[in-house]
């Protein structure tokens, strides 16, 4: 055989390559398949939340926030616990960054809350003197697009088999239910839902009414978004 | 046979003067300086060198003859003799081989860098420190601890001087104000600010005993006033009747029953610090990433502020 394969190196590269492809195969795939699984905790986001995470790229916010954690001392004494793989597991696309010229956000949800970041995005620097962070006033006005995140729910509940109403076990034990609506109407009617509750801990009133009325601004996603990041 | 050393000997020339043009046309020259002639140096060397080695295997290519025993096998007629494999080589791939099996078993396993491992040793020493350091302290050094605290991680919602920036947050330079005892009252209270579960009824479920009666808006605001005042004014009978039952006379708080309305205590703090709170401003988060000494630093500096 060995004759056989050194009178034909064509044959012989191919068999090269299968046998270091074959290493890789057993080293990498799974490894990198436990990795990537969802780490306990870990739930997808709903439909506002989702929503809230497409205002948050489409005003760039990447750009200058990361959400990932590196293993050093100081940046877990300052954003929490570093980050692990599986923790993006329901994020298409991750949002992690190596320049901040703001803080990292992959946990903002366990030590901010509604009524801080309600005041941060009208005003950042009445509550972090010297921020450079601009405002986002247009966001209270604009109208979040409930529909487009129902899209993506969909298809990535179809495509990537994302654990929507399904039960996703919690760290303490428990289990969540992630839920998404069975109609473009059902999807905006949970979102709604989700949105007055965030509304009842804000203070500007055209943002109420505007949820009173159905309509869901842009902040109120962001938030919801913002809220979900644990 | 002369040609070769003659060729050599033109490209030896030639590689020389190159250097020589290229080191002494750059700024200095050769005169003097060490750093050019150390160069220049070093490439006539390299130059010889070269040259004469090339020269001795081109001569041994042409002339050398080798002989032993061909191998059986023949690839494309190119045949292969059975000499021996050279000592030292042997001893090389020998020696490789045990080392990859020492790697493969002991060396790698065992001193593997770990990003993860590095930083919980990181973590350690950095804990080990900061015990040795300031586990023990207290007094004004506990209090400088918790001025930093505070402004690396609440100064953003209370603000830098802990007004809490215009109602944002809660101003921690009084124990109440008016509106939040008034919010308390009327909607009762729960958040776990002794450390357990210890609801505080709403308005519904609080009697005056003065009057027999359940407390009315009025009597609200003078006790709101009263107790915002840091127990002074003419809400007195009013607390007195309503709230020193369970709060006390004072205002100090009972164990396992009220907490101290009075003042701030570090307890205090550091149960808010544990489970957060949701008041008549806002939710204020958990903060249990602090250790236990930074939490009862951030209560000692609170504390401090309103006396």
């Amino acid at each position: 055989m060995f004759h056989w394969l050194e009178k034909h190196p064509f044959f012989f590269a191919v068999g090269v390559f299968v046998s270091i492809a074959f290493a890789g195969l057993i080293e990498i795939v799974p490894n990198f398949a436990q990795a990537s699984r969802p780490v306990i905790g870990t739930a997808p986001y709903s439909t506002l939340e989702l929503a809230g995470r497409h205002v948050y790229i489409k005003n760039s916010c990447n750009a200058c926030h990361s959400q990932l954690i590196r293993p050093f001392k100081s940046e877990t004494d300052r954003y929490g616990h570093y980050s692990l793989s599986g923790e993006y597991a329901y994020d298409r696309p991750f949002l992690w960054g190596s320049k901040r010229t703001g803080p990292d956000l992959m946990r903002v949800g366990n030590y901010r809350t509604t009524d801080w970041h309600e005041n941060h995005m009208k005003e950042p620097q009445s509550v972090v003197p010297g921020s450079i962070m601009p405002a986002y006033t247009w966001m209270f006005k604009n109208t979040a697009d409930i529909n487009t995140a129902y899209a993506e729910q969909l298809t990535v509940a179809q495509f990537f088999a994302v654990p929507y109403n399904k039960e996703v076990p919690m760290k303490d034990g428990s289990t969540k239910i992630v839920k998404m609506g069975e109609s473009v109407a059902d999807a905006n009617a949970l979102a709604l839902e989700e949105a007055k509750a965030i509304a009842a801990d804000m203070k500007d009133q055209d943002v109420k009414d505007a949820v009173a009325n159905g309509q869901i601004p842009e902040i109120v996603a962001l938030i919801a978004y913002m809220n979900s990041l644990k | 046979m002369n040609k070769l050393y003659l060729g050599g000997a033109i490209f030896t020339i030639l590689m020389l003067a190159f250097t020589y043009v290229s080191v002494g046309g750059s700024e200095g020259g050769l005169n003097g300086d060490i750093v050019n002639m150390l160069a220049i140096a070093g490439a006539v060397a390299l130059v010889l060198i070269s040259v004469f080695v090339v020269i001795k295997y081109v001569r041994q290519m042409q002339t050398d003859t080798a002989d032993g025993e061909l191998a059986d096998e023949s690839w494309d007629n190119i045949g292969e003799y059975k000499n021996p494999v050279p000592m030292g080589w042997a001893i090389m791939f020998l020696g490789t081989m045990i080392w990859g099996m020492w790697y493969f078993v002991i060396g790698y396993p065992v001193n593997a860098y770990s990003q993860i491992g590095e930083y919980n040793e990181d973590t350690a020493a950095h804990n080990e420190k900061f015990n040795t350091q300031y586990e023990s302290i207290t007094g004004d050094r506990l209090v400088e601890m918790g001025e930093s605290v505070f402004l690396a991680e609440c100064k953003v919602c209370h603000g830098l001087s802990a007004d809490g920036i215009e109602g944002k947050a809660a101003n921690l330079k009084v124990r109440l104000e008016a509106k939040v005892v008034k919010h308390v009252v009327e909607n009762g209270s729960n958040n776990h600010l002794l450390g357990s579960e210890m609801p505080m009824p709403d308005r519904n479920g609080l009697f005056n005993n003065n009057t027999g009666a359940l407390i009315t808006d009025a009597e609200i605001d003078a006790v709101s006033q009263f107790v915002a005042n840091g127990m002074n004014g003419a809400g007195a009978e009013v607390f007195a009747g309503a709230c020193a039952s369970c709060h006390g006379e004072d205002g100090k708080g009972m164990e396992y029953v009220a907490p101290n309305v009075a003042e701030f205590t570090p307890v205090l703090v550091v149960n808010v610090l544990n489970h957060g709170k949701k008041g008549a401003i806002g939710t204020m988060p958990a903060f249990d990433r602090l250790n236990a000494k930074q939490k009862e630093a951030v209560g000692a500096y609170i504390s401090s502020l309103s006396k």
